[in-house]
Parts: structure tokens; C-alpha cells; sequence
């Protein structure tokens, strides 16, 4: 029986960890900082808030802060990170389709109001962007795109798919020291600077090779209950965060 | 590269206010830390109990005895702030454990015949475990998922050495109980 549970707690399913390496730091140093900026700020609501805001830009530590010597720790190194719909690997990806014609599987151009009848998950839009240039759905409904070809950003991208229920859609391969954990409306986002290798992963697991491109600018991926969202341009970090968080 | 530093002098040097050196901790004892937080209930929440855990952590750290262990140390704050969890939503912290869809156990469905025994047998044995009273669960947590010893189980979960063993004997007793019962009426239907 003890042997039994043992290895029961072997196939127990797990989450993986956020590293708390900069998070922690930050709490630490927190205190005195609060200090120093209290006569500016006063006491109110802002006084309060101000740490906690920078507290939640956390950084995600680099891999070795990972390498611990343990199963699970060499199981997370494989599959980095896992976030809403979204893997995270720490490796070089596959070659990016040369042309400039990496696409979704099976991608229709339709209307706002067409792609909503399309899909089975709410498509919110950033009302700081406004209305989208082109609207695409792809591979069946999976995956709706919001595209504004001219915005001060220059090209803006936003994909929305049901992150919390398909188990992956998207890969990146990406350095970790360019992950930040941040927050958009409370809940847990990622911001990813710079470009980085994007694979799509069909419904069956397998990467759709046709759709491996390198991205540009950079990426914000967050959640809500509903719908995952990754946002996709030459946004700065208060930018994108701004347009995160006026989704509706 | 920085030369890599043991425990203890990481923990000397935390004491005097080094954060680089308590950095070295806490990434060394994250995933144990979110590994104890998850099973013993704090679900979703494990990272933030974490975090919590770590800041508390080095805040007491003047309690901390030199030479003792660091991971059992740490996670009785582990298993502390998942408590203080449970009680600020006011409901069971258990939380259902679940099999990794990943082992190949979970999927054996139409492997060889004693493998799909075994995956059975380990679907109930987790029935039971998610079944056991609270207490009971914890210590099985413990013992067997985070493979403390028993004195460590005492240290984690602040009980009496005496208490961790009485507990695990009627927990192990209760799932021998639960997985003979669950036998008898599988062979019934069957």
C-alpha cells in the first residue's frame, strides 16, 4: 500500500511553477520603497496600490533558477511553460516559413458579427484599438484573429481562442529572461519582448508546419474566464497593457 | 558564473540581509514548495501561498537553527499559509488530486490486461485518498506524495511525532478498508 501511494504521488497532476525569484526579491525590498515614496504619494488608495502593481511585474527567472535537482524540475525545463493555450519552450523552433505568407490552418475572412456565430468562446475587443481592419477565423472556429493593419503601432495582431480548455493551440520558442509575469484586470498575463518563433498546434497535437513564422515587436498574452487573448505588435509594455485591459 | 553556494551559507547570508543569496532558496526550493502548496489544497492559489511562504520565510529566518534542514523548515510555512488559505475562504481546502492525463497509466484503457488492472486499482486507491478526512489526507500528503519522513511530517504540519504516526496508521487502515470495499462491488457487478 505504501509502495502504491508512492508511486500514485509520481503520476499526480501537478501545475507547473511560476518561478518566484523576482517576485519575492521585489517583496523584500518593498518595504523600504514604500517608505521613501509615502510623503509624495500620500496615504490613500494610490500609496497602497503602487507596490502591489510593481510587485506583479514579475520577472520570470531565467532557466537556471529551474534546474533544480529534482524529476519535476527537469520536467518543467522540457515544457517550459504552460499558459493559457500557450507553451512556452526554451529552444530553437522550427525554421520560419521564408515568405511572409506563414498562415492558420483553414483561415476565412468574415465579419465581427460572422466570426461571433463562428466561434464557441466570447471575441472581445481592445475598445482602446477600436474596430478591427480584418476579421479571421481559423482551423473551424479554434482561433479568431483581430487584425488593424494602420494603428500607431503599425500593424496589430490579437488571437483569441479558448486557452483554458484546448490544451495547447500555440508554441513559442523563446528565451525566458524575455518573460515577464505581469497582470491584466487581476488575472495572471506574460509579457514576451521581442520576436520569437510561433507554431500553431492543430486540434490532433500536431504543429501545423505552414504556420511557423517569427512574430513581430512584441507579445502580451492574457486571460479571461473565457477566452485567451495574445496581442501582437510594436507595443511597448504600458501600450499593450493598456489595450489588454480594455477588451470588452 | 557564480560559484554555487549550499544551503547553509545561502541561509547565513540571507540572515544578514544578503537577497542575492536568499534568491538562491527560493529558486532552489520553488517547485518543492508549489509541489507541497498544491497537494495540500492551496489549488490555483500555490504560487501566491508560495510567495507568501518565502517572504515569511526570511523574515523569520532568525528563527531558523543552523544545520537544521532548510526544506522542512520551509515548508511548514508552506503548509501553514495554505491553512490560513483554506480558512480565509472558509471551505474545505482539499482540493481533488488528479492523475496526470499525460502517464501512461491514466490512458491504459485498452493496454494489456494488468495494466488496465493497475490503472484501476490506482483510480480507486486516489478515490479513496481524495476521501479521507483532512488530517488523514495531510499526513498521506506528507509521507507519500512529498516523501517527508515522519519527523519531518511532524515538523511540516506541527504535530506531536505520536499523532503522525497514529494518523498515517488509520489512513493507510481506511484506504485498505475503502479499496477492499470497492473491489467487492466492482466483482458484484461484474
Amino acid at each position: 500500500m505504501e509502495a502504491e501511494l508512492r508511486e500514485l504521488g509520481r503520476e499526480l497532476d501537478v501545475p507547473p511553477a511560476a518561478s518566484l525569484t523576482a517576485a519575492v526579491r521585489q517583496r523584500l525590498e518593498a518595504p523600504a520603497a514604500r517608505r521613501r515614496r509615502m510623503a509624495p504619494w500620500g496615504t490613500g488608495a494610490a500609496a497602497r496600490w503602487r507596490p502591489a502593481w510593481r510587485a506583479a511585474l514579475v520577472v520570470l527567472a531565467v532557466l537556471a533558477a529551474l534546474l533544480v535537482a529534482t524529476p519535476q524540475g527537469r520536467a518543467v525545463v522540457t515544457h517550459v511553460l504552460r499558459f493559457a493555450g500557450i507553451e512556452l519552450q526554451q529552444e530553437p523552433g522550427p525554421a520560419p516559413s521564408p515568405r511572409s505568407s506563414a498562415a492558420l490552418p483553414g483561415e476565412r475572412r468574415m465579419s465581427l458579427a460572422e466570426a461571433r456565430q463562428h466561434v464557441s468562446f466570447p471575441i472581445l475587443v481592445p475598445a482602446a484599438l477600436g474596430r478591427p481592419g480584418e476579421v479571421v477565423v481559423s482551423d473551424g472556429g479554434r482561433v479568431a484573429s483581430l487584425i488593424y493593419r494602420r494603428t500607431p503601432y503599425g500593424q496589430v495582431r490579437v488571437d483569441e481562442f479558448a486557452g483554458h480548455l484546448d490544451p495547447v493551440l500555440f508554441q513559442k520558442f523563446v528565451h525566458l529572461a524575455d518573460v515577464t509575469q505581469v497582470k491584466v484586470n487581476g488575472r495572471r498575463g506574460l509579457w514576451i519582448k521581442g520576436p520569437h518563433e510561433l507554431l500553431y498546434i492543430t486540434r490532433d497535437g500536431t504543429p501545423a508546419a505552414a504556420s511557423a513564422r517569427l512574430t513581430t515587436g512584441n507579445t502580451l498574452i492574457w486571460g479571461t474566464r473565457q477566452v485567451a487573448l495574445r496581442l501582437e505588435g510594436n507595443l511597448t509594455r504600458t501600450a499593450a497593457l493598456a489595450i489588454a485591459s480594455s477588451a470588452r | 558564473m557564480r560559484r554555487a553556494i549550499d544551503d547553509a551559507e545561502a541561509v547565513a547570508r540571507s540572515r544578514d540581509g544578503d537577497l542575492d543569496a536568499y534568491a538562491v532558496l527560493v529558486a532552489r526550493y520553488t517547485l518543492r514548495a508549489h509541489r507541497a502548496a498544491f497537494l495540500l489544497g492551496a489549488g490555483e492559489e500555490s504560487d501566491d501561498v508560495v510567495q507568501e511562504a518565502f517572504v515569511k520565510a526570511f523574515r523569520h529566518l532568525s528563527r531558523f537553527r543552523a544545520g537544521e534542514p532548510f526544506a522542512p523548515w520551509l515548508l511548514r510555512i508552506v503548509a501553514n499559509e495554505t491553512r490560513n488559505l483554506a480558512r480565509s475562504r472558509r471551505r474545505r481546502a482539499a482540493l481533488a488530486l488528479r492523475v496526470s492525463a499525460a502517464e501512461p497509466g491514466g490512458a491504459a484503457a485498452d493496454g494489456p490486461a494488468d495494466e488496465v488492472l493497475a490503472a484501476e486499482r490506482r483510480t480507486h486507491l486516489l478515490a479513496a485518498v481524495n476521501t479521507l478526512p483532512d488530517r488523514e489526507r495531510q499526513v498521506l500528503v506528507c509521507r507519500y506524495f512529498l516523501d517527508l519522513s515522519e519527523a519531518e511530517t511532524a515538523q511540516v504540519l506541527e504535530w506531536p511525532l505520536g499523532s503522525v504516526k497514529s494518523r498515517t496508521f488509520r489512513a493507510l487502515n481506511r484506504l485498505r478498508g475503502r479499496l477492499v470495499a470497492g473491489q467487492q462491488n466492482g466483482a458484484s457487478r461484474g
